[in-house]
This record gives structure tokens, C-alpha cells and sequence, in this order.
């Protein structure tokens, strides 16, 4: 992938909520018809529709792998329809395949879209998908592991090698959320951030994730239309360039992952996407971290070298990374902020990195954000896709 | 709501039932590549490292390090819950293999990073499961 060849020009969220009411269509039509509208294009425009597969959902998820949405949207344009599932890494792969589609001339202008609704899932299958996706069936299950239980694992060893205290872990709860109460399409937004003395008064799930440390799951959905940067640049509109894109692969299975060689990933990738973007970490205005957990944030702070290290809890705790610190970071607090979409917390992070750009992001807006760091990951950490994105090219 | 509560056990692969026969025989097997030499966990079909179908298998001495364990207190599937609390952890065998366990026979409070383990096996469903308890636990 070189530098500069897609944008994304529209974008469109609802609030992330328990709705029951509000279905799966609901939620496409308003996501898409928003973001299309945002592009100043006319729906027939849109020449290719790439959805985010959405996690426990079958119903859904086979109607729009069977190519129900352009049909149901009434995209008269549109030459392809397709779904993509790699986890979490779901939507920069739906991103990158919208960049082949139009480098080739498949496509001028490409829907991407998620769309997750929770509430209407019974508990017992929730449970049971979450239960075994991403974890071994044979080497792991059986121990009675939990995504939970994992990034605990990983928690505790970081803590032990970087003297990182609960409380510094703490505060990267306090930090997200600070993001989150002023975010119009979080679950938390508008309510309490609670203090580092708060989520460590919370229940202890398994050592040392606290319950306010852990997920909560919403439904929602967000979409974004993406066109060449030459075409976004003739618009003359807000967007978001794509400059760099880097990837690691670790492992599928958790026990074979080898923290080294994550720490490394996360350090390659970061430095590839950028110089190919052509900036250094200093020009970075945002960093827009999806790690689906507080507990890994201040480790990734050190290994982009944000923090210096074992300094990455100290920053929080200092609230450098909240909502007014010095370094913005995970702007719609990441998946304990905005509440937990599935694969959809990466789309609502590449939506947001768009938005910030844009300059659409309100009272949350990165002052002169110009370059946006954002990485996703799939699985329970499969891989790290690190990618850069500008305000112009 | 109902819950299947049915408490999970190994799904196997042809490839890796010697290795569950091996527990239930209170033996630790690890598998090696004859042709690489590389000591391969999980076990496969093929070497990972050369493709060589050319497998064995050698007994581990059944000691390890913990690299980093999480106790649980909540919040586990509810087939689980019985069982709480228990620790999960990461153990790296001495033959050079990091494999998920469970670490018994101690308090959880007692639990460390880079304490000596022993291998040390449960039965659940005809299988038994390679759990670790501190070394000189007996």
C-alpha cells in the first residue's frame, strides 16, 4: 500500500446504546444514509459496499454476506457487495479492500459499515460465542479461560516487569472515560467519570482486572464513505487521507503468543506506517489506540513511545492522557469508553480518526489535528494493523 | 434461562491424541521433530518449523516457571463457577515449551511470577488435564 492513494470523505454513527427497539436495519440506514449525505455524494454514487461482519449474529451477518444492502439502501450504483471478518481487524481490512477496489477501477466510492445489536442476543449464546471465539478449544477452554482471564495474564506480567502500580492501571479507566462523558455517541457519555479510587473499589474479576476495568457491551454501528485522494482533493471537502499502513501477525492462539514478539509488532508497525506516511511520532496529533482494554494501553503508551518506559501508567494517573491532558489519545475511549460493539469498536475508531481530521469532532476536537495515529487489532490479538491518516496530502 | 453446563474437554485432532493418552498415563509428552530437532506445542500435523511429518515424542520432566498467571473471582462462563476461585497461568517447561494451565494446591494469594511449578494431572470426562502445584507440593 503507497502513500495517499483513498480518503474518506463521509462519515455517520448513531449512539452506542441498549436498544432493543432499534433494530440491525435501523441502525444500517441511518449509519449509511448519514455518511453518504456527509460525502456530498448521491447514493447512486456509491459503487461498492463493504460490511464489517458483526460477531454472534448470524442472521445479519448472513444477509448482508448475501448482498441484501445496496439492495435494501436502494444503491443503484453499486457494482459489489461483500462482507469481511477478521475480528477487530475487520475494518482495516474492509478499508484496504476498498482501496484495491478503487485503485482498480472497480469501485469510484465505497460504503464501509458495521452495524452490532447485543441486547436482542440471548444471554446464553452470547456467553457461549464470547466464550470460545479466540480462545483454543482444545489448549485453552477447557482451563476455563475468559478474554478477561487473558488480558489479565498479560496485565500481570507487564506489571511485574514494569513496577506498574494498580492504581497508574486504574487511571487509564478514568482517562478513557473522561473522553467518553463528552462523546454523544458513547454509552457513557454525559455520565460520571469514575475516579481511580472507584474503579479499584470495584469488584475483582481476576487479578488485577477490576470489574470498571472490564466491558460493557452496547449495540450500534457507524459507516464511512471512501473515495481516491485525487477525487477527495477535487471535492474540496473535509477528509481523511490515508498515508500508512503496517501489519504484524502473532499467533491465533493466546498461549502462543509471545509478549516479545507483540511488543516488537506494535514498535515495527508503528514505525513502518509512518514512514511511509513521511512524519515522526512528534507529528502525530492523535493517538488513536484500539486495544479493547485499559490494561494494555499503558504498555502500547511506552512501546510507541508516547511514554518514556515504565512510564506509561504514570502518564495516566498524571492525566496526561484524558479528555484536556497534553497527549490526546483513544478519543472515544476505546472500547471501555464508547461500550463494546464487537468488531464494530475498530469502524467507530477509523470513523472517529476520519472525524478529527475533518475537524467534525466538537467539543472533543485535537487542536490542529493533522496526522492520526490508528491501530487495530483482530481475535483476542491476533495481529496489530497500524496505519496512518492526514488532513491533506 | 438455561446454561449448558456441561464442563468442556479437549477438542483433539488425531495428531495430538498421543499426547492425552500420555496424561492419562501421568506423562507429559512434548512433541519433537526427528528431522529439525524442534520441540513443537501445540502438537501438529506437521513440523511447523520444516514440514516434516517425520514426528515423535519425548516425556517432559513435568517442571516449569510461571510467566504470568490471573486469578479468577467472577465473571467466568457459568460452568465455571464451581470452580472458583482458580488461577489460570503460563508456564514454561524446562524442555523450552510455554503451555495455559491451571496452578493448584496453593493459596492464590501465594502465587508468583517465576515460582517453581510441577506437573501434576485432573481428571474431567476420560481426560486428563496437565494442571501445575508449587514444587515439593505433595
Amino acid at each position: 500500500m503507497s502513500k495517499g492513494k483513498i480518503a474518506i470523505i463521509g462519515i455517520g454513527e448513531v449512539p452506542t446504546r441498549n436498544m432493543p427497539e432499534r433494530t440491525h436495519w435501523d441502525i444500517i440506514y441511518d449509519t449509511c444514509m448519514e455518511a453518504i449525505k456527509d460525502s456530498g455524494l448521491h447514493k447512486n454514487d456509491i459503487e461498492g459496499a463493504i460490511s464489517v461482519t458483526p460477531q454472534a449474529q448470524p442472521k445479519i451477518a448472513a444477509e448482508l454476506s448475501f448482498g441484501k444492502l445496496p439492495e435494501e439502501l436502494g444503491l443503484k450504483g453499486c457494482k459489489d457487495a461483500v462482507s469481511v471478518n477478521a475480528g477487530g481487524a475487520s475494518t482495516s481490512n474492509a478499508i484496504r479492500l476498498a482501496e484495491q477496489w478503487i485503485t482498480s477501477g472497480i469501485a469510484k466510492a465505497v460504503l464501509v459499515h458495521h452495524v452490532t445489536v447485543h441486547s436482542t442476543i440471548p444471554i446464553p449464546d452470547l456467553i457461549n460465542f464470547f466464550a470460545r471465539a479466540g480462545v483454543d478449544l482444545q489448549w485453552e477452554y477447557p482451563y476455563g479461560t475468559t478474554y478477561n482471564i487473558i488480558m489479565g495474564l498479560m496485565a500481570n506480567r507487564y506489571m511485574h516487569e514494569s513496577d506498574c502500580k494498580p492504581e497508574e492501571m486504574a487511571s487509564v479507566v478514568t482517562a478513557l472515560r473522561s473522553w467518553a462523558a463528552k462523546d454523544t455517541n458513547s454509552f457513557f457519555y454525559g455520565k460520571e467519570v469514575p475516579s481511580v479510587e472507584k474503579v479499584l473499589a470495584s469488584a475483582l474479576l481476576n487479578t488485577p482486572l477490576h470489574k470498571r476495568e472490564s466491558n460493557v457491551l452496547g449495540d450500534g454501528g457507524s459507516a464511512m464513505v471512501i473515495v481516491s485522494a485525487e477525487d477527495a482533493k477535487k471535492m474540496k471537502r473535509p477528509a481523511a487521507y490515508k498515508l500508512g499502513d503496517s501489519v504484524r501477525y502473532f499467533s491465533g492462539t493466546c498461549v502462543m503468543r509471545d509478549f516479545y514478539k507483540v511488543a516488537e509488532g506494535f514498535v515495527v508497525t508503528a514505525k513502518e506506517a509512518m514512514a511511509q506516511a513521511g512524519i515522526t511520532k512528534e507529528d502525530v496529533s492523535l493517538w488513536n489506540c484500539y486495544l479493547a482494554y485499559p490494561l494494555a494501553h499503558p504498555l502500547i503508551a511506552e512501546l510507541l513511545e508516547v511514554a518514556p518506559q515504565g512510564m506509561g501508567g504514570k502518564y495516566f494517573l498524571e492525566g496526561r492522557m484524558s479528555f484536556g491532558g497534553d497527549i490526546p489519545w483513544s478519543s472515544i475511549g476505546d472500547a471501555p469508553g464508547r461500550g463494546h460493539t464487537g468488531s464494530g469498536v475498530s469502524t467507530a475508531c477509523y470513523v472517529e480518526t476520519a472525524r478529527q481530521l475533518m475537524g467534525k469532532a466538537g467539543e472533543r476536537q485535537v487542536k490542529n489535528c493533522k496526522y492520526v495515529y490508528q491501530n487495530a487489532g483482530g481475535g483476542s490479538g491476533f495481529n496489530n494493523i497500524a496505519t496512518i491518516w492526514g488532513k491533506e496530502i | 434461562m438455561e446454561f449448558d453446563m456441561t464442563k468442556p474437554v479437549p477438542e483433539t485432532q488425531p495428531w495430538s491424541e498421543k499426547f492425552w493418552e500420555g496424561t492419562k498415563q501421568g506423562k507429559l509428552l512434548i512433541q519433537v521433530c526427528k528431522d529439525c530437532k524442534s520441540k513443537i506445542f501445540y502438537p501438529r500435523k506437521f513440523c511447523p518449523e520444516c514440514w516434516s511429518g517425520n514426528l515423535d515424542w519425548i516425556e517432559a520432566s513435568g517442571k516449569a516457571k510461571i510467566f504470568t498467571f490471573s486469578t479468577a473471582y467472577d465473571m467466568v462462563e457459568p460452568k465455571f463457577t464451581d470452580e472458583l476461585p482458580y488461577t489460570i497461568a503460563y508456564v514454561d517447561l524446562e524442555e523450552g515449551i510455554r503451555m495455559m494451565t491451571r496452578i493448584i494446591e496453593c493459596k492464590p494469594e501465594d502465587i508468583r511470577i517465576d515460582m517453581e511449578v510441577e506437573v501434576v494431572f485432573q481428571e474431567r470426562g476420560g481426560y486428563f488435564l496437565p494442571y501445575f502445584r508449587p514444587v515439593g507440593k505433595k
